[in-house]
C-alpha cells in the first residue's frame, strides 16, 4: 500500500504522520502479536490455576509474583543496561519461547498421566523418564510457576514495547500515536482469545496444546521488532533521525527507577494509586474465580467461558476505546474521567450485598470484565497523560519500575490479603456467595482508597505541569513601572530640552522637579545646577552650558525649604493674578512658540480663574504640539470638564496622545460616562477611539471594564486590539473586577472563529484544495489573534497560567507546548477547548482545516 | 527626524538621524513604525541611535511605547551607539534598567542571538 493511503488508514486510529507510517504500524503490529499470546496464556493459566489447585492455594501464584518480580526488574535492568537494545529484546523473546515448550511438554506430561502412565506416555520418549515423574510428583508447582512466568512474560513485554517506543519516538509522538498502539494491543486481544474459543469449542485443541500457538507469534514479533530497529538505523545513518537523547543516555537500574518514584511526591501518588487499583482488581479476580469455579467444575468448559469472557472483554474494549474514550476525556476532561473507573466500579461492589446465588456469575463477570474493561481502555490513556508532566527520562525510569515492580507488587498485596481473610475466616468451609462478599468488603475499601488517591494525584496534576511552564517573558509595562519612575523621566528631559528654549520655562520644569522632591544632586550636576550657576541660551548640547550668567547661588537657593512656599505664595497674590493675566493675553495672541509653551505651562501653575481657564482652553487647540502638550499638563492640575472634549481631540493627534491619555487619567473615574460616548462615537476619529480604553484601563474600576466590555461585544475591529489589551491590564492589576463569563465568553469564541478565517483562508488556496501552510505575514496575524483570544481568556481563568500557556504555545519548545496543551485541557471546559485546541496544536493544515471546519459545525 | 530600516540576522534595525522630540516627528512616529514591524512578526528591533543629537520627553516616551510593545510580544528591543551625554541622562533616570544599549551594533546584533 502506498505510504499516502496507509497513512489516511492509520489516521483513523491515531494522528500518524508520513514518516512515522513505517515504524508506527511495526510497533503496533509488535503489539498485536503480543497481546495475541498474552490471550492465549491467559485463559490456561486461569484454567489451570482454578481447577488444577485447592482455592486456598490460588493466592501463592500472585504473592510469589510478588515476592520475585524484584529480582526479575533488577535482572532486566542489568541486561537492560549491558545488551544493545535490539539484542536485548531478541534475546527476551527467545527465552519466552523457549519456556512456552517447556511448559507445554510439562503439561502435556501431567494431562496425560492422569489418563496414562509416564512410561507409555509418547513424550517420554524424547526425554528420561524422570522428568515426567518429577512433573507430576511435584505437581502444582508447575502450575504456580506458569502462573509466575506468565506475569512476567506480560509484564516484560509490555514494558519492552515501551521500550522500544521510547527508542523510536519522542514522548510527544508517543501521546499522539497511543491510540494506534492501544487500538492494535486490544486487536491482538481479540482475535488471540476469539482463536482459543474457537480451538477449545470446535475441540481442534486442548487447553495446554493452544500455548504451541504462541511461539509462532512470538517469532513473528522477533522479526518485527528487528525491522524496527534495523529501519532505525539505517534512518540514523542517513542523518534522517535523531538518537533520542532518553535512549543514548538510558542506563537504568533497579535501585534507580525506585529513587526516581521516590523523589517525586507526583509519582508516588501515581504508583500508590496504581497500586490501590492493582489491589482491587485482585481480589474483584478471586471473587471471579469463585463464580467460575462454582459453575464450570469442568476444566475445558471452564477454558472455553474463560476464553469467551476474555473474548468478550477485549471486543467491547475495542468498541468502547475507539467510541467512548476520547469523548470521556474531552467530556470530563482527566479530572472527572479518573474517577470514572473507580466510582463505577465502587457501585458495583456494593451490590455484591443484594446478589443472589444464580446471579453471582453474571454479577462476577460484570466486574471482573468492567474492570478489565477500564484498564485497557480509558484507565491506559489516563495513565499516559498523567505521566506527560513526568520528564522524560524519569519517567523512562518510574515507568519501569511502577509497570513491572509496583503492579506485580501490588497484586501480590491482593492475593496476600484474600490469602489472609482465607485463613482467617474459614472460607473452606462457606459457600460462594459468602466467601465473594467478604472479599467484597476489601474491594470496597480499596476502591475508595483508589478514589481518594485519584483525587490527591489530580490535585498535583496542575502543580507538577505548571512547574515546568514558565514565564517566557514579562509584561513590558510592568517592566518600565518597576524600574523607571515615567513621570520624573519625562521632567528630567522637558527641564533639558527647554533650557535651549526659554530660560522662563526651564526655571519653571526645574522648580517642577523641587515641589515634587526629585532634584537629586546627580540630576543637578546633569542639568548644569550644580554649577552653581544658571546661564542663560547657549544650549549647543545638552551639556554644555555657557553663556551669560543668570542667577549666582541658585545651587543653595533651590534646596531651601522656604524656596517652594515662598512661590507658591506669589502665585496666590492678587497683584500677581492680574499682571499675569495680562501677561497670559500677550503670550495668548503671541507668534513665538516659546512665549505660548511658557504660558501653557504657566497656567499650571497659577490659582484657577474664568480667564486663567479661558487662555488654557486655547493653548489647548494650538497648532504647535509643545503648546499643546504644555497645556495639557496644566489641564491635568486644573481638571475641568469643559476641556475635556478639547483634551478628548488632541488623543487623535499622534504627537500629543500620550500626553492627552495621562491628562484623562488624572481626570480620574469621573469623565468615564464622556469616554465611553466617545468610544461607541463612530464619527470620532479612530485614534481618538483607540486611544481611550488605555485612559479607563488606568482607572481599573468596575464601571470602565463594563464600557470596555459593551464596546468589544459591538466587534469593531479598529478598536478590538486596544480593548482586549485594556481589559486583559485590568484584570492583571485589579482582581477584584468581575468578569462576566456569558458577555465574554462569545467573544472568545468569536475571536477563535476570526483566527480559524486567516487559516481557512490562507491566500493562494483555491475552494476545496487542500490548505497551504501559512505565508510568515499570515503567522504574524494569526500569532497575534491568538494572543488576544488568550489575553481575553485571562478574564475567566487564572490569568498566569493562561499567560504562561500562550507564551509557551507562541514561542516554546516541543516539550513546553505539550504542558501549555495539557494544562490548557485542565483549565478549560469542553466548549472553549473544541473549539481553541484546533487553532493551536501543531497539525498538518489538512487536519488543522478539518478540524476547524468540524468545531464550526458543532457550533 | 528620518528613519531608515533595514534587516540583518532576523534583527529590523531602525538607523535614525536627527532628533527624536516633538516638533521634529513625523506623522508616522517611530511607535508606529516599529509596531508595524512587529505585525509583520519581527520580533527583533534595533534602535541605532549613532546620528541621533537629541531627544526630549517625546522621544523617550515613543523609546518606551515601542520597548513594551516589542517585549509584550515576547521580542526584543535593543539600543546601540548611543551619546555619552543622553546615556548619562539615561543612566539618571534608570532607563538603562529596562533598555539593553550596546555600544556598536555588531554586538548588539550578536547579543539578539544569544538571548
Amino acid at each position: 500500500m502506498a505510504n499516502g493511503r496507509l497513512e489516511k488508514l492509520l489516521n483513523r486510529f491515531a494522528d500518524v504522520r508520513g514518516h512515522e507510517v513505517h515504524a508506527a504500524l511495526y510497533l503496533s503490529g509488535f503489539l498485536f502479536l503480543i497481546t495475541f499470546s498474552f490471550s492465549i496464556v491467559k485463559p490456561v493459566k486461569e484454567s489451570f490455576l482454578i481447577g488444577l489447585v485447592n482455592p486456598a492455594w490460588w493466592p501463592y501464584a500472585d504473592l510469589a509474583t510478588a515476592l520475585l518480580i524484584g529480582f526479575v526488574v533488577a535482572l532486566n535492568a542489568r541486561l537492560l543496561n549491558r545488551l544493545p537494545r535490539r539484542t536485548y529484546i531478541s534475546v527476551t523473546i527467545l527465552f519466552f519461547i523457549g519456556c512456552l515448550l517447556v511448559f507445554w511438554y510439562a503439561f502435556d506430561v501431567y494431562l496425560k498421566s492422569l489418563v496414562s502412565t509416564p512410561v507409555t506416555d509418547s513424550s517420554g520418549g524424547i526425554f528420561f523418564v524422570w522428568i515426567p515423574l518429577a512433573i507430576i510428583k511435584t505437581w502444582p508447582v508447575a502450575v504456580f510457576v506458569f502462573c509466575f512466568w506468565s506475569d512476567v512474560f506480560i509484564a516484560m513485554s509490555v514494558t519492552q514495547f515501551w521500550i522500544a517506543v521510547n527508542d523510536v519516538f519522542d514522548p510527544y509522538q508517543g501521546k499522539r500515536l497511543v491510540g494506534l498502539f492501544v487500538t492494535g494491543g486490544l486487536f491482538g486481544g481479540i482475535v488471540g482469545s476469539s482463536l482459543a474459543a474457537l480451538m477449545v469449542i470446535a475441540r481442534l485443541i486442548s487447553a495446554e496444546n493452544l500455548l504451541l500457538v504462541c511461539p509462532i507469534l512470538l517469532l513473528l514479533a522477533l522479526i518485527i521488532v528487528n525491522l524496527v530497529y534495523r529501519e532505525q538505523q539505517h534512518l540514523r545513518e542517513a542523518g534522517e533521525v535523531e538518537v533520542n537523547p532518553v535512549q543514548a543516555g538510558a542506563s537504568v537500574g533497579y535501585w534507580e527507577s525506585f529513587l526516581s518514584v521516590k523523589r517525586s511526591r507526583y509519582l508516588l501518588l501515581l504508583a500508590a494509586t496504581l497500586a490501590s487499583a492493582m489491589v482491587a482488581g485482585s481480589l474483584i479476580n478471586f471473587q471471579f474465580k469463585f463464580a467460575v469455579l462454582k459453575i464450570f467444575p469442568n476444566a475445558g468448559d471452564r477454558t472455553f467461558f474463560l476464553a469467551v469472557f476474555f473474548l468478550g472483554i477485549l471486543v467491547i474494549s475495542a468498541v468502547f476505546h475507539l467510541a467512548a474514550t476520547g469523548r470521556i476525556l474531552r467530556s470530563f476532561g482527566i479530572r472527572w474521567a479518573l474517577l470514572v473507573a473507580p466510582v463505577l466500579l465502587l457501585a458495583g461492589s456494593l451490590s455484591v450485598f443484594l446478589v443472589s446465588a444464580g446471579a453471582l456469575l453474571a454479577w462476577a463477570s460484570l466486574i471482573r470484565g468492567g474492570d478489565k474493561l477500564f484498564d485497557n481502555t480509558i484507565s491506559q490513556s489516563l495513565r499516559e497523560l498523567l505521566y506527560i508532566p513526568v520528564p522524560a527520562d524519569i519517567k523512562y525510569k518510574a515507568k519501569i519500575f511502577i509497570d513491572m515492580f509496583v503492579n506485580k507488587f501490588a497484586t501480590g498485596l491482593g492475593a496476600g490479603l484474600y490469602w489472609g481473610l482465607y485463613r482467617l475466616s474459614g472460607f473452606a468451609y462457606k459457600d460462594e456467595v459468602a466467601k465473594v462478599r467478604e472479599i467484597g468488603i476489601l474491594v470496597v475499601v480499596f476502591l475508595v482508597l483508589w478514589i481518594a488517591l485519584t483525587r490527591a494525584v489530580y490535585a498535583e496534576y496542575p502543580a507538577v505541569l505548571k512547574k515546568d511552564i514558565r514565564r517566557k517573558w514579562d509584561e513590558g509595562d510592568n517592566i518600565v513601572r518597576a524600574n523607571v519612575d515615567v513621570d520624573l523621566t519625562r521632567d528630567v528631559f522637558d527641564a533639558l530640552q527647554s533650557r535651549e528654549r526659554s530660560t522662563t520655562l526651564y526655571l519653571m520644569n526645574v522648580f517642577d522637579l523641587v515641589r515634587k522632591n526629585n532634584l537629586t544632586p546627580e540630576l543637578k550636576e546633569a542639568l548644569g545646577i550644580k554649577q552653581d550657576e544658571i546661564r542663560a541660551r547657549s544650549m549647543d548640547c545638552l551639556f554644555d552650558v555657557g553663556g551669560e550668567v543668570l542667577f549666582q547661588g541658585l545651587d543653595e537657593t533651590i534646596v531651601d525649604k522656604d524656596f517652594a512656599s515662598v512661590i507658591d505664595l506669589v502665585f496666590l497674590l492678587p497683584s500677581y493674578q492680574e499682571v499675569m493675566g495680562k501677561r497670559l493675553a500677550e503670550d495668548a495672541g503671541s507668534l513665538s512658540e516659546v512665549d505660548r509653551m511658557d504660558a501653557a505651562k504657566l497656567i499650571g501653575l497659577m490659582v484657577r480663574s474664568p480667564e486663567t481657564l479661558r487662555f488654557l482652553e486655547r493653548f489647548l487647540q494650538d497648532p504647535s504640539p509643545e503648546v499643546v502638550t504644555y497645556a495639557l499638563r496644566s489641564a491635568a492640575v486644573h481638571r475641568r470638564a469643559e476641556h475635556v472634549p478639547l483634551i478628548l481631540r488632541q488623543l487623535g493627534n499622534p504627537l500629543a496622545a500620550l500626553e492627552a491619555q495621562g491628562t484623562l487619567t488624572d481626570y480620574g473615574p469621573g469623565i468615564e460616562d464622556q469616554l465611553k460616548s466617545a468610544l461607541g462615537d463612530e464619527s470620532e476619529a479612530s485614534e481618538v477611539r483607540r486611544a481611550i480604553p488605555v485612559v479607563l484601563a488606568r482607572f481599573g474600576t468596575q464601571r470602565s471594564a463594563d464600557i470596555l466590555l459593551d464596546e468589544l461585544a459591538r466587534r469593531r475591529d479598529d478598536v478590538e486590539q486596544e480593548l482586549i489589551d485594556a481589559l486583559y491590564k485590568i484584570r492583571a492589576d485589579r482582581p477584584t473586577v468581575r468578569f462576566r463569563d456569558k458577555i465574554i465568553r462569545p467573544e472568545i469564541l468569536f475571536l477563535i472563529e476570526k483566527s480559524y478565517a486567516i487559516v481557512l483562508n490562507a491566500p493562494g488556496r483555491a475552494p476545496g484544495d487542500a490548505p497551504a501552510g501559512l505565508t510568515s505575514e499570515a503567522k504574524a496575524a494569526l500569532d497575534i489573534k491568538i494572543k488576544r483570544v488568550f489575553d481575553l481568556m485571562t478574564l475567566l481563568h487564572p490569568p498566569e497560567d493562561i499567560v504562561k500557556a500562550c507564551q509557551n504555545i507562541l514561542q516554546g519548545t516541543r516539550k513546553s507546548v505539550d504542558y501549555s496543551l495539557s494544562l490548557l485541557d485542565d483549565l478549560l471546559d469542553r466548549e472553549l477547548k473544541a473549539f481553541l485546541f484546533p487553532l493551536i496544536e501543531d497539525l498538518p493544515p489538512e487536519e488543522r482545516a478539518q478540524r476547524m471546519k468540524k468545531a464550526m459545525r458543532l457550533k | 527626524m528620518l528613519i531608515k530600516t533595514r534587516e540583518a540576522n532576523n534583527v529590523v534595525i531602525f538607523d535614525i538621524e536627527g532628533e527624536i522630540r516633538r516638533s521634529e516627528s513625523m506623522q508616522t512616529t517611530l511607535h508606529n513604525q516599529v509596531k508595524s514591524h512587529l505585525d509583520r512578526g519581527r520580533r527583533n528591533v534595533l534602535l541605532n541611535l549613532e546620528g541621533v543629537e537629541f531627544i526630549d520627553s517625546f522621544g523617550v516616551g515613543e523609546i518606551l511605547a515601542s520597548y513594551i510593545s516589542t517585549q509584550n510580544l515576547g521580542g526584543k528591543l535593543k539600543l546601540c551607539r548611543i551619546s555619552k551625554k543622553l546615556l548619562l541622562i539615561f543612566q539618571i533616570t534608570m532607563l538603562t534598567k529596562v533598555l539593553d544599549i550596546q555600544e556598536d551594533c555588531e554586538c548588539a546584533l550578536e547579543s539578539f542571538d544569544k538571548a
